[in-house]
């Protein structure tokens, strides 16, 4: 297995269209890592780069110590999942799996070895004879997987490889490929636009927007220190609510003024929205659904005095709730415990958890305290 | 896969099930196939099999057998052993043999049908003619793909498409040229183009990994009827053309969604040049800067919106403004207006196809 380094890389095509602005990243050996961003965010591209199957248009691709640029993608010694695949109909599923090692003229003697081990790894060993039309969407997909597994790749390149999967079928292969991963030990790029996948199978996440980095970090440091606004509202479901705040001086606290309602600022973000200057200024501020509380014991232990509203819709999941409301024209949600008693068209008290809330620049949209 | 190796894997197939050693001679007596090394019959023996009117011959250690291609013998088949054991399988042998040679016969007239169709080589009613010799169906909806690899005449890709097609027989994949790897794909009736888009990008994922080469699909029309093939092809030919002077970061085109580059693309480069003359006057496009020219495209991309591009752009709105002024003054278009937008963004895509038409 190896490690990559993506040192200043940019895509422009022809017509000037520049899907991919100064990409800086390195990749340890054996770490999962995924690339997500809304369609056309350039992740797709940038995985295309490291495969080989775009060139670079400047910048240095290096896996291992040696520099990739210029160098044919069957020579990068990667393997690629991709979301379109077809099996061969005719053939078996040890067919399929050693169809592109055939293409490379490898030895049959070891063709036939590591289609039997990486089929012990995707637990094929007994389908190993059938077509594919005896074959489950979970099955297939497995043996696409397999494809690239034989080639016993230092580096695994995956692009949306679960999208053509119905619901059931992705989450159960995610936890597969979550599997996989640590059975091989290897280096995985992984491109999805889903935050759910990227949440749950990456050791680090990049998020990307119109072709550039927002932010690398570990799952749970996007979830709880987004750096800008664009992060802090593709991370978590539902997203995170914003809400326009001034910030104002009220006694020896700093308050954010939402409306009528102020909030006190807990003191170690006081402090650096003070030294930032921001006192008198509006600010975003972003607050997740689980940390608005209905709760009469979370309202009565807040410093602060509660918000009110009226239930807009209220929508039960089974575990929790969501209530939806509007604060100060802005519509939020909570997420509440199934237990509270508020219902559609209900006034409800509630209380923010301002421990946990984020404070954006307006301009800018990057973090001012999280 | 070739006729040789077709016969090669049935007569180990033979073997495997008989215990027997096989061997198919040309007409010269060389070895065409063979799973032995055993020692032939001498040259007298064979001369004296041939111009006799037997189509079979037994020796002391080994049976000799006719095959015929149509009503002319074209090979002697060997098989070591005597006994009537040897003499029916020898003649099954045969018959099996005759009946491949003349299935790849067919397949190899169909797709040279095919290629000449496709060339526009025929007139109509011999085009109907002939499909109908060879057991095409004439009024079938049809599509043609064009795979365009970054290697010309790649076998992986062409392995790789042939083996995706296996189980459809009546799909023609063929190659004319070195641009790339045709398929005439028979569509279901309630195939539509959303399923054309779909197996293009599927045929483009696929020789990216399994044959790990970068690829290119374009598609056509479709084809309601045979004599309409020659115009899908060349549909999928223009549409590949098209796609990679206008839509470069895609890997899939299909005629039906080449929009007004198709329409620029069928414009003398002449007329084309005029246009730019008069749009840009003594300026070119080459002298607006990199970044004017990212903040123009940006622009279009959010469909004229300042706020959104200011924001992408990481600039402030004066700045958008300011630059889309310098602009007007340059070349007298005021790129916040629909009608200058307009223009200066067909002006854009005509100088991307002037470009392409003279390095090419």
């Amino acid at each position: 297995m190896a490690s990559l380094s993506l040192q200043h890389i940019n895509k422009q095509y022809p017509n000037g269209f520049q899907a991919v602005k100064d990409f800086n990243l390195e990749i340890e050996d054996k770490e999962f890592i995924i690339f997500v961003g809304p369609s056309g965010c350039g992740k797709s591209t940038t995985l295309r780069m490291i495969a080989g199957l775009e060139e670079i248009s400047s910048g240095t691709l290096k896996i291992g110590d040696k520099v990739m640029n210029d160098v044919e993608p069957k020579d990068r010694d990667i393997a690629m999942v991709f979301q379109n695949y077809a099996l061969y109909p005719h053939m078996t599923v040890y067919d399929n799996m050693a169809f592109g090692l055939k293409l490379r003229k490898v030895p049959k003697d070891q063709i036939d070895k590591q289609v039997r081990e990486a089929a012990r790894i995707l637990d094929l060993e007994k389908l190993l004879d059938r077509k594919p039309k005896a074959l489950s969407g979970g099955q297939r997909q497995r043996v696409a997987m397999g494809r690239a597994i034989v080639r016993d790749p230092k580096v695994f390149l995956m692009d949306e490889p679960l999208s053509n999967l119905d619901a059931k079928l992705r989450v159960q292969m995610r936890i597969e490929i979550s599997k996989i991963h640590q059975r091989l030990g290897a280096t995985i790029i992984y491109v999805t636009h889903d935050q759910t996948e990227a949440m749950t199978l990456g050791t680090r996440i990049v998020v990307m927007k119109d072709g550039v980095v927002q932010q690398v970090d570990t799952p749970q440091n996007l979830y709880q220190r987004p750096q800008n606004l664009f992060v802090a509202g593709f991370m978590g479901s539902p997203q995170m609510n914003f809400l326009d705040a001034t910030i104002k001086e009220s006694g020896a606290n700093l308050v954010a003024k939402i409306g009528d309602s102020e909030q006190i600022i807990p003191a170690a973000k006081a402090k650096v929205l003070k030294d930032g200057g921001y006192v008198g200024k509006t600010v975003v501020m972003g607050i997740r659904p689980e940390d608005i509380h209905d709760s009469q014991m979370f309202i009565e232990a807040t410093p602060s005095a509660p918000m009110t509203s009226v239930v807009k819709v209220y929508e039960l999941l089974g575990a929790e709730v969501f209530l939806y409301f509007d604060v100060n024209g802005t519509q939020v949600t909570a997420r509440v415990d199934p237990r509270t008693t508020s219902k559609t068209g209900d006034p409800i008290k509630f209380a923010f958890d301002m421990e946990k809330a984020h404070f954006f620049d307006k301009e800018t949209e990057l973090v001012i305290t999280n | 896969m070739k006729i040789q190796q077709i016969l090669q894997k049935c007569l180990e197939d033979w073997k495997k099930i008989s215990g027997y050693d096989y061997c198919l001679l040309n007409e010269d007596d060389s070895i065409y196939i063979s799973t032995c090394e055993k020692k032939l019959p001498q040259a007298a023996k064979l001369e004296e099999f041939r111009e006799s009117s037997a189509l079979c011959m037994s020796n002391t250690n080994v049976c000799l057998f006719k095959v015929m291609e149509g009503s002319l013998p074209a090979y002697v088949l060997l098989v070591w052993g005597n006994g009537e054991a040897v003499a029916m399988i020898g003649q099954l042998a045969v018959c099996q043999i005759q009946t491949l040679l003349t299935a790849y016969a067919e397949k190899s007239d169909k797709n040279t049908f095919m290629q000449n169709l496709l060339l526009d080589s025929y007139s109509e009613v011999d085009a109907f003619n002939r499909a109908k010799k060879l057991h095409i169906a004439t009024s079938v909806r049809r599509a043609v793909f064009l795979v365009e690899t970054k290697q010309n005449k790649d076998e992986n890709a062409l392995a790789t498409i042939r083996n995706i097609f296996s189980a459809r027989t009546k799909d023609f994949i063929t190659a004319i040229d070195d641009s790339g790897i045709i398929i005439v794909r028979e569509l279901q009736t309630t195939e539509t183009y959303e399923d054309l888009q779909s197996i293009a990008t599927m045929l483009v994922d696929m020789l990216n990994t399994e044959a790990m080469t970068s690829a290119w699909v374009s598609y056509s029309n479709i084809a309601e009827d045979i004599k309409h093939l020659s115009g899908a092809y060349k549909e999928a030919r223009t549409a590949l053309e098209v796609g990679k002077i206008f839509y470069a970061e895609s890997n899939v085109f299909g005629y039906n969604k080449l929009g007004i580059g198709r329409l620029i693309y069928q414009l003398p480069v002449s007329i084309c040049e005029m246009f730019i003359d008069e749009i840009f006057k003594e300026e070119t496009l080459d002298s607006i800067d990199e970044e004017t020219l990212i903040t123009i495209r940006t622009f279009f991309e959010n469909n004229l919106n300042l706020s959104e591009t200011s924001r992408q752009l990481y600039v402030h709105r004066n700045t958008l403004v300011y630059r889309f002024e310098k602009l007007q003054k340059k070349f007298g278009l005021d790129i916040r207006t629909f009608e200058d937008a307009l223009t200066f963004k067909l002006a854009m895509m005509v100088v991307d196809y002037i470009k392409y038409s003279k390095s090419h």
